[in-house]
């Protein structure tokens, strides 16, 4: 296993990176530029990888899978200006760099990560056709929405100093990442008109791949080194995580499980999905 | 905060994780596997279907093998038969359920648009109703086999419920994952099944598991008497019972006979106390048919509890076991018609397989006593240790010779009988010609004429055979000595039964037949007279029967003896058996549903041996006798063809 980004996702990030510069170039007023601070800020587009990755195995193309690919990073950012607030994680680094807060104050951050949930539901609805953007965006509600990121965020926060049992904190993995995760693979293959048993395998894969990515998240801020990382490290000492339950050897073993597991879900795919099965060899193995 | 990989807490993480749907969720990849490529929700529900539907089958069959094999006791004689019966019973179960998950995936896609469809609600609602409908229906089986096996296993109760709860949720789930994913098919929608925490998963079998004793302590059926018969101990009364049960008895036949010449064996067989038994619960909807009659003379019990209900069973293709085959509606005849025409079934005769209540004879010997029994209805295969039994099927056995198929018991009763067979038969010959040489004032032939002549002397040489190897295996020392004579009824049948089936008779036939039948009481007589010899304290019962022609002539018991006086009475089939019981000094069930008839009997001897009770005589023992010969079942079929019980 390498740590470093498979050679195919350079193409899916190029086409991720162009789209989502045309359409918020991050230039202009400071909610703008607070909006595209976080959105291209050094990523690895695991998320609109999937998605492209999802719809071409379901036999569309990426290019089609573009917008609901950048739409999806688009919530993700949003999310990830949301998690760094003083009220929430109160987290002063991201992707290398200070916090949107901490670069353009509260009040823009905030009214920056609503900026980019709305164009997320812009961007779906000026690329699809009514059926399929309906779709699309009441997918992306639920992956959002109070079983979805802010369940997740919620149930994170309240629980922040406190023990907390197995099942919470799968809850709270499942919503802060694994619900995008979900929504990633699903929506990609809705754009290729996926049938029932695809959208299930590609489910279950991700899944799978959402906690062990978080899994590996709660590792590097254990060990993980903030020069690589991006972001300060132990931020989460005063949660329960993965690793509380297992230690470290442990969680990368698990991690790495499910990382198997969700190479076993791709099964009804066979070679075709070999991209994805590297896309999760790398989960497992990333340091950053 | 480094840990070894082989940490028990990943053990108990990586369970954890499975319970919540990660790493490897088998069942819902199961379930969906078939479905890749499917678009319309339709045709993933079929898929999905029919891997819910194998599912079932492998879940629920052995289940309801034991439950099958507990209602049905012989049914399963092995696990030969055990293997069949759950291949049956899992593919009546996996295309019930297959059939059952794809009608509620069908309505799943229909409503997959409403609000009620969204999100997880509908799959969960769906996945609930098939967990407690599955966990209901095993929890109801399970308490038929209890009902049988007793509650004195509590840890096999518990465990099967666990089982069940573990299957019912499994089920459950599987479902739910269909639905899921058909509501993904049919909006597009991405809500993927979502796993249960292991928490809730947890709280759910524990309230599912105490619904399940809770149904199985309250449903009426459960009521926890206990079923494991007590041993019985008998108050000897003293007497020696001889039972003698003649099939085809009109006592206005007899009465009419006598007028004009003496039938002094069969009057002295008659006189005594009597008792006129309401033929209400021997016939079935006024269609009178032996082994249903007999079988509730010899146990006591209605058909509904002793299960023969019928001299025609079905036999399932790869089972030595048989089901009754009742052919009351049309579609029970329907169904029996089909399964024949594809040999899954195939016509078979009355058994002690069907019967699940023990007979008198049964229990007598159980108690203590020595039994004798021949040739009474559905008693083959013969039960191991229950005294001597020839059963319906022995006098076929000794004719054809080998190995016993249980036709016999014990066996070597069978051994001593099959060496003097020639000189058995001979004996039985040769007394059928002497009771119709005595019996006759002229040459048979323009008595009767040849038809009936014939039809006399077959049945005769029947009754004869019945009496000699009565007297043959029973000794002084026998307590209770039973035989079932059918010649009278077959001759009937045969001479009138068949005769006005079709199309009329000239009178002068008729009345030759009729003739014929009269003779045949003569002969009757003259048989008992020269077989029976009274033994010292002897109480004897006769059990007179209309048979399948006059049923509307009512059916008789008899007794004289010791100990006899009183009645007559008017009582039911089912209260002949507990008589017979209470005679001997065996206590009586209270799951019984005849009762003693005491007025037959002196004051006296109610008073010195009160009525005792036992709360049940449990079921008929599984294990059979000797069972390795050729078994004979077209012979006997045949033969009852030609006997005219079945067509």
């Amino acid at each position: 296993m390498s740590a470093a980004v498979p050679a195919f996702f350079g193409v899916y990030q190029a086409k991720t990176d162009r789209l989502l510069k045309q359409l918020l170039p991050g230039t202009g007023g400071p909610v703008e530029r607070s909006m595209g601070y976080t959105l291209h800020a050094p990523s690895k587009r695991v998320r609109p990888v999937l998605t492209m990755l999802a719809a071409e195995l379901c036999g569309g193309t990426a290019d089609h899978a573009l917008p609901a690919a950048a739409a999806i990073e688009c919530v993700h950012a949003s999310s990830l200006i949301l998690d760094d607030l003083p009220e929430m994680d109160n987290a002063p680094l991201r992707r290398g760099k200070p916090a949107n807060h901490v670069e353009f104050g509260e009040a823009i951050a905030i009214l920056a990560a609503f900026g980019l949930l709305n164009e997320a539901y812009a961007i779906i609805a000026r690329s699809y056709e009514p059926a399929l953007g309906a779709k699309l965006a009441a997918l992306l509600a639920e992956a959002i929405g109070g079983d979805g990121l802010i369940a997740g965020q919620a149930a994170d926060l309240l629980a922040t100093e406190q023990k907390i049992d197995f099942e919470l904190l799968e809850r709270i993995h499942r919503g802060k990442t694994g619900s995008l995760f979900n929504a990633s693979a699903v929506a990609g293959s809705m754009t290729a008109g996926g049938d029932a048993a695809s959208i299930a395998a590609l489910s279950a894969f991700a899944k799978n791949l959402g906690l062990a990515f978080q899994i590996i998240d709660d590792l590097l801020d254990v060990d993980g080194n903030p020069a690589e990382t991006g972001k300060a490290i132990r931020t989460d000492a005063r949660k329960t995580t993965f690793v509380s339950f297992s230690g470290i050897d442990g969680a990368h073993q698990l991690a790495t499980e499910l990382c198997e597991a969700a190479d076993r879900a791709l099964a009804p795919f066979g070679r075709r999905a070999d991209n994805l099965r590297e896309l999760s060899a790398f989960v497992a193995a990333r340091q950053t | 905060m480094s840990t070894p990989p082989n940490d028990p807490r990943v053990d108990e993480l990586r369970q954890r994780l499975r319970s919540l749907g990660y790493l490897d969720a088998g069942v819902d990849r199961f379930v969906l596997g078939p479905a890749t490529g499917a678009r319309r929700p339709a045709s993933l529900a079929f898929l999905s279907s029919l891997r819910i539907g194998v599912l079932a089958a492998l879940l629920l069959a052995p289940a309801a093998t034991i439950g099958l094999s507990a209602r049905m006791p012989n049914l399963v004689t092995g696990p030969r038969d055990a293997l069949v019966v759950a291949l049956y019973l899992g593919a009546f179960f996996g295309l019930a359920a297959a059939l059952a998950a794809f009608i509620a995936g069908v309505i799943v896609a229909r409503v997959s648009r409403t609000r009620f469809a969204h999100g997880n609600r509908l799959p969960r609602f769906i996945g609930i109703i098939v967990t407690l409908l599955c966990l209901g229906y095993l929890t109801l089986w399970w308490q038929t086999v209890i009902a049988d096996v007793g509650w004195s296993a509590p840890v096999w109760t518990l465990s099967a419920l666990a089982i069940a709860v573990a299957t019912s949720l499994l089920l459950g789930h599987a479902v739910m994952v269909m639905a899921s994913a058909i509501i993904v098919a049919a909006s597009g929608g991405g809500a993927a099944a979502r796993a249960e925490s292991w928490t809730s998963m947890f709280l759910t079998g524990t309230v599912a598991f105490g619904g399940a004793v809770l149904l199985l302590t309250w449903w009426p059926l459960g009521n926890g008497s206990p079923r494991t018969p007590p041993p019985l101990t008998i108050v000897p009364t003293g007497a020696q019972a001889r039972v003698i049960a003649i099939d085809g008895f009109d006592s206005r036949v007899f009465d009419d006979i006598t007028r004009t010449r003496p039938l002094p064996a069969l009057r002295a067989a008659l006189d005594g106390a009597t008792a006129q038994l309401d033929t209400r619960d021997l016939s079935d909807a006024g269609r009178i048919d032996p082994a249903r009659v007999w079988t509730t003379v010899a146990t006591g019990q209605p058909p509904a509890v002793h299960g023969v209900h019928g001299l025609e069973t079905r036999r399932v293709a790869g089972l030595l076991g048989s089901v009754p085959a009742r052919e009351q509606s049309p579609l029970g005849r329907a169904i029996r018609g089909a399964t024949d025409l594809v040999r899954l079934t195939r016509p078979a005769i009355a058994s002690g397989v069907e019967r699940r209540a023990k007979t008198f004879w049964e229990v007598a010997a159980e108690a203590g006593l020595r039994t004798t029994v021949v040739n009474w209805w559905a008693t083959w295969p013969a039960p191991h240790d229950a005294g001597t039994v020839l059963t319906d099927r022995a006098v076929l056995r000794l004719e054809h010779g080998g190995a016993l198929d249980a036709e016999v018991s014990p066996p070597h009763v069978y051994d001593a009988l099959r060496t003097r067979w020639p000189e058995l038969k001979g004996q039985a010959t040769a007394l059928a010609s002497a009771a119709l040489a005595a019996s006759l004032n002229g040459p048979i032939d323009s008595t009767i004429g040849d038809e009936a002549a014939a039809v006399v002397l077959q049945s005769a040489r029947l009754d004869a055979m019945q009496l000699v190897l009565q007297a043959t295996v029973t000794t002084p020392a026998t307590d209770l000595s039973v035989v079932y004579l059918p010649g009278l009824d077959i001759a009937q049948h045969r001479l009138l039964g068949e005769a006005t089936g079709n199309e009329p008779a000239r009178v002068s036939a008729l009345s030759m037949r009729l003739e014929g039948i009269k003779l045949y009481y003569v002969m009757l007589d003259r048989l008992l007279g020269s077989t029976r010899s009274a033994v010292a304290n002897e109480i004897l019962f006769v059990i007179t029967e209309p048979g399948r022609v006059s049923a509307d002539a009512g059916a008789r018991l008899s007794i004289h003896g010791v100990g006899v006086g009183g009645g007559p009475v008017q009582r039911s089939g089912v209260d002949v058996a507990p008589t017979i019981l209470f005679a001997l000094g065996v206590p009586l069930a209270r799951d019984l549903k005849g009762t003693p008839m005491l007025e037959l009997f002196n004051r006296d001897l109610a008073l010195r041996y009160p009525v005792r009770y036992v709360e049940t005589y449990g079921p008929p023992a599984a294990a059979t006798t000797d069972k390795r010969g050729q078994p004979l079942d077209r012979e006997m079929i045949d033969r009852l063809r030609s006997l005219g019980y079945v067509r």
